[in-house]
């Protein structure tokens, strides 16, 4: 099931866009403040300068200071902006000798002027207005009593250049988000080109082709397909096991099929009802052994090519042996043989599989012993309890088997060296194929009386153990 | 007795007619689902013969809708899937018993006869199997019309093989028929029944024993 989880385009926006942000708040933040530095310099070096130009007009008569305005001075305070401006001279008392406006310079501002030049932030009637004081000493061979100056003006001219520097630092920063996001996608583009290919390749390929991927990929998607490549494997090989058992399949149920179609060929050239009833007699033969070999070619098919382990679950293996061996009495086949079921341990003995398969397997069991011993033999199941395992088995007073054949009784279509029964051989083979599938083992040894005995070592599960 | 045979593959289904018509039966049948839909709405039917795969339906849907009305004919399952699913699915719908293909028409044959003897069970009350009767009514069992005079444990013994007759009677069953569900010795059921072996000597019937399983009334083999 694949389910999409958004883009990798936008992960990696979203990552780029936090870290821009949280970055450009801090550049601009700083670029403000910067801004707002500059401005301040700028205008402050405009007021020392009026101050200065006002300092020079400065005259003295009669030990008085005596100032004309100079109009340079007041256009140095005036800016290019709606500004209003402030200019004081002050005597050595605190009397205004010049003046614009009463700003009320305190006494306070007045003694820190006398000691350096300052500049002070003040409101007046609501509107924030910057000052410059600086005081001015006579240089001259008469000594005078030093004189204040103060100059000052609104803000709006330091606002206007502060966001005037604000706004380019803003433009600059956007413009290069802008370029980087440009970038970032291109990058990404170019970043993902070898998987597109991939895509692409594998789009394009057929359903059976299942041949190694030819793709050149970088180092972060080298694992990806390699794993690719060793799923194409395991699916090659697969479906070649699948074609071979059809192959193998269809030529077991040609051979009888063909007899089949011989025998009643024959029969109807004849004219003779004898050849007729020999015929049928053995269509009739054939007919059974081949719908046995087809429904055991379909379970081995089941078995070996089962795409999901289908659930197991906790068996009561003594209940299961007894429903098979029940099911197995009844039928026409073993009315010729005595089946039977041994005593069985009375508490029901549980072990992990699949129902199905592990019926399939004493069916196959009971059905092999049937078809490979006389009429009349004895045909006993039955279980025993060890310590870890669990053993269930089928024993027989049949002719049995030689030692060298017992090892390789398992193959697909191995008769044990016996051509003249019914079988296929494919009988332990399934049974076979279902004890690997629950981790069991299979023991085939020569039964007491000198039949033979199948013994199924299943690991046991403990009364409160779930798998 | 009357049989209806609902089968979709015209060789099968001819010779099931075949097979079915010297037990004393008239046997009608069916290819398609529609058809044997009809049929069964109106007739009636000592036994059904289903096959689960139709061309137009699913037999199961069949069974369900039968057994929905409350109509107890025994239904006997044939198909090609030999899964133990479908198998259960069919037996919890109501199926009375189930044969997968291929079968041997001999088995077929006395599942059928099985079949039917229960169904005349449902008419009269009545077991039947050879020369042997027992009257579920009266309690009485009779041997080629001679009544057998029969101790009470025996009487029931005889009736649940009888019950079963043709198919082997778990070794459980007729223990707790017997002796109710208490614990009993694991001879004394052997020697009832070998009391009965002894009564149907002759009859040309035999009680055979599955090692383990249980036992089954049948004809003795010629």
């Amino acid at each position: 099931m694949i389910e999409v989880e958004g883009t990798l385009k936008s992960r990696l926006a979203v990552w780029l866009v936090v870290t821009v942000s949280a970055l450009g708040v801090l550049l601009l933040v700083e670029a403000y403040f910067s801004a707002q530095r500059a401005a301040e310099r700028a205008y402050d070096s405009q007021l020392e300068a009026a101050a200065l130009t006002i300092a020079e007009a400065i005259q003295w008569e009669k030990g008085q200071p005596v100032v004309e305005i100079p109009s340079a001075a007041l256009q140095i305070l005036a800016t290019r902006h709606q500004e209003r401006v402030f200019y004081a001279v002050l005597d050595a008392d605190g009397h205004t000798v010049s003046g614009n406006l009463d700003l009320g310079i305190s006494p306070d501002w007045r003694r820190r002027v006398s000691s350096q030049p300052t500049w002070l932030n003040d409101s007046y009637h609501g509107t924030q207005w910057r000052l410059y004081g600086r005081e001015l000493d006579s240089a001259g061979w008469e000594t005078q009593d030093p004189v204040q100056i103060w100059v000052g003006h609104t803000m709006s001219g330091r606002d206007a250049l502060t966001e005037a520097l604000f706004e380019h630092a803003v433009t600059r920063f956007v413009v290069m988000v802008l370029l980087a996001g440009i970038l970032m996608l291109l990058a990404m583009r170019v970043a993902l080109a070898p998987m597109r290919r991939l895509r692409h390749q594998l789009r394009q390929r057929d359903a059976d082709d299942m041949r190694p991927l030819e793709a050149r990929v970088p180092e972060e998607m080298r694992e990806m397909a390699e794993t690719l490549d060793s799923l194409f494997t395991r699916q090659r090989e697969g479906r070649e096991a699948l074609l071979r058992f059809t192959a193998d399949a269809s030529h077991q149920l040609k051979t009888p099929l063909a007899g089949l179609q011989t025998t009643s060929e024959l029969a109807l050239k004849s004219d003779s009802p004898d050849a007729w009833r020999q015929a049928l007699t053995e269509v009739h033969g054939s007919a059974g052994r081949t719908s046995r070999l087809a429904s055991q070619l379909l379970s081995l098919a089941r078995l070996r090519h089962a795409v999901e382990a289908s659930a197991t679950s906790r068996i009561d293996a003594m209940s299961l042996l007894h429903e098979t061996t029940f099911d197995w009495a009844q039928r026409d086949v073993s009315q010729a043989h005595d089946i039977g079921l041994a005593p069985l341990p009375a508490a029901p003995q549980y072990i992990q599989g699949e129902a199905w398969a592990l019926r399939e397997l004493l069916g196959n069991l009971i059905d092999n012993a049937l078809r490979y011993t006389p009429p009349g033999s004895v045909i006993t199941l039955g279980a025993v309890c060890h310590a870890q395992t669990l053993e269930l088995y089928i024993e027989d007073d049949g002719p049995g088997v030689s030692p060298e054949t017992l090892e390789h009784l398992h193959r697909p279509f191995e008769r044990g060296g016996r051509q003249d029964t019914e079988g296929s051989g494919l009988g332990l083979a399934i049974v076979d194929s279902i004890v690997r599938r629950h981790e069991a083992r299979m023991q085939v040894e020569s039964a007491e009386k000198g039949g033979l005995r199948v013994r199924l070592l299943f690991p046991c599960l403990t009364r409160h153990e779930e798998r | 007795m009357r049989l209806l045979v609902i089968e979709d593959d015209p060789l099968i289904a001819r010779s099931l007619e075949q097979a079915l018509t010297p037990l004393g039966n008239t046997v009608d049948v069916f290819t398609h689902y529609a058809q044997a839909r009809e049929a069964l709405q109106s007739g009636q039917f000592d036994l059904v013969l289903l096959d689960l795969g139709l061309p137009d339906g699913n037999g199961l849907t069949l069974l369900a809708e039968l057994r929905q009305r409350g109509d107890t004919t025994p239904v006997l399952i044939l198909t090609a899937r030999d899964g133990i699913e479908a198998r259960v699915e069919g037996l919890d719908l109501g199926a009375d018993d189930y044969l997968a293909k291929p079968f041997s028409l001999a088995e077929l044959e006395a599942r059928v006869r099985a079949l039917l003897r229960r169904s005349q069970q449902r008419v009269d009350n009545r077991l039947t199997f050879g020369p042997l009767a027992f009257d579920a009514g009266s309690g009485v069992a009779t041997l080629n019309e001679t009544v057998l005079d029969l101790p009470r444990r025996e009487l029931r013994l005889l009736e649940s093989l009888l019950l079963h007759a043709g198919s082997i009677t778990p070794r459980e069953t007729l223990e707790n028929r017997l002796f109710g569900f208490g614990d009993v010795g694991s001879n004394a059921l052997e020697v009832y029944i070998s009391r009965l072996r002894k009564r149907l000597d002759g009859s040309g019937l035999r009680i055979r024993t599955f090692r383990g399983l249980g036992y089954r009334l049948e004809e003795e083999a010629s």
